[in-house]
């Protein structure tokens, strides 16, 4: 749990933010802690937002929250060499637990010490100290947001938190097009109904990021 | 359908999809190997999707495509984006661009 702690503030305040951000989005004081505690996944949540705001429909919801965090799929599939020995049971919780922070804590640890004994005992802990943090935060935000003039435009900071997620994940070029392709979509089909938009715009730039990919390994091979 | 009934849903929608992205794959272990394709796609796909609901959020006003000054949010956003590249810090780009967006709302909305 220790290891937790230097990436505390950021949790924290991005907990915070997706706090407020669900009571600025009109989720009552309840609905935001039942979505916080029970679904625990913060891109996931205010990538819903704007999709329950406009009462898209159910199934869309759901899968703009799968699509989200299907980067937790990646992520999974790299530990479960790891916990691939453990109780079914005990790796539905330990995959419920993973956030980011975690899983790039957990994976330094592993390139350094392949078989460190007590990695179960450290995932958990990691697991849990992050838990915390993000719903204690996202309690105090969500009952500091009724303070909070709507004016301020505070529902912004839950957008620049997805922008501050997102950077990271263009580091390589494949990415970069890829997301340049899903904005231009989003952009032109922004009047679909429902929000399909951002369906199609994350297939779009799936299919680019893919074919570019291929273009670039092509010349190698 | 109700509003409260609407919510209480999506809510539950939104927890089923965190299980099924975070333990399904831990769950199915070694058995599942996933073609190269499949996980580059999966790779790519979270970037698309927030992409996509990022720039829903910063471009348009009310419904329109607005590229103008007197949008703040996209420019907050760019702001947003070079303190990232400057800091690599999460709470810069969250302070940061909500700074810069207070900041030139007021000099664009006079």
């Amino acid at each position: 749990m220790r290891e937790m702690l230097p990436f505390g503030p950021g949790v924290f305040a991005w907990g915070l933010v997706t706090g407020v951000a669900m009571v600025k989005s009109g989720l009552s004081i309840v609905e935001s802690l039942g979505l916080s505690l029970l679904a625990y996944a913060g891109s996931a949540q205010l990538a819903a937002l704007p999709l329950m705001a406009v009462f898209a429909p159910l199934w869309l919801v759901t899968l703009a929250a799968i699509i989200v965090n299907l980067r937790f799929v990646v992520y999974a599939a790299l530990l479960r060499s790891h916990l691939g020995h453990l109780s079914a049971n005990t790796r539905l919780w330990l995959g419920y637990f993973t956030g980011d922070v975690m899983f790039a804590r957990y994976s330094a640890l592993l390139a350094e010490e392949p078989d460190y004994p007590h990695r179960v005992a450290y995932f958990a802990g990691g697991a849990t100290a992050n838990w915390i943090i993000w719903q204690v935060s996202s309690i105090i935000g969500i009952f500091a947001a009724g303070a909070i003039p709507t004016s301020w435009g505070l529902e912004l900071a839950g957008t620049l938190a997805l922008l501050a997620l997102l950077i990271p994940l263009c580091r390589h070029r494949p990415a970069q097009g890829g997301v340049a392709v899903a904005v231009i979509v989003a952009v032109i089909a922004h009047d679909l109904p429902l929000r399909l938009g951002l369906l199609a715009a994350t297939l779009a730039g799936m299919t680019a990021a893919i074919a570019l990919e291929r273009r670039l390994r092509s010349p190698a091979t | 359908m109700d509003e409260t009934l609407y919510i209480w849903s999506a809510i539950l929608g939104v927890t089923a999809a965190t299980f099924i992205a975070r333990s399904s794959v831990l769950l199915l272990g070694e058995r599942l190997q996933l073609p190269p394709t499949v996980e580059s796609a999966l790779r790519y796909a979270p970037a698309c999707a927030l992409a996509a609901i990022v720039a829903n959020d910063l471009l348009f006003t009310a419904g329109a495509l607005d590229l103008s000054l007197h949008n703040p949010r996209w420019l907050a956003g760019g702001v947003a984006i070079i303190i990232f590249a400057a800091t690599r810090s999460t709470i810069g780009v969250i302070v940061g661009g909500m700074v810069a967006f207070w900041l030139l709302r007021a000099w664009f909305s006079g």
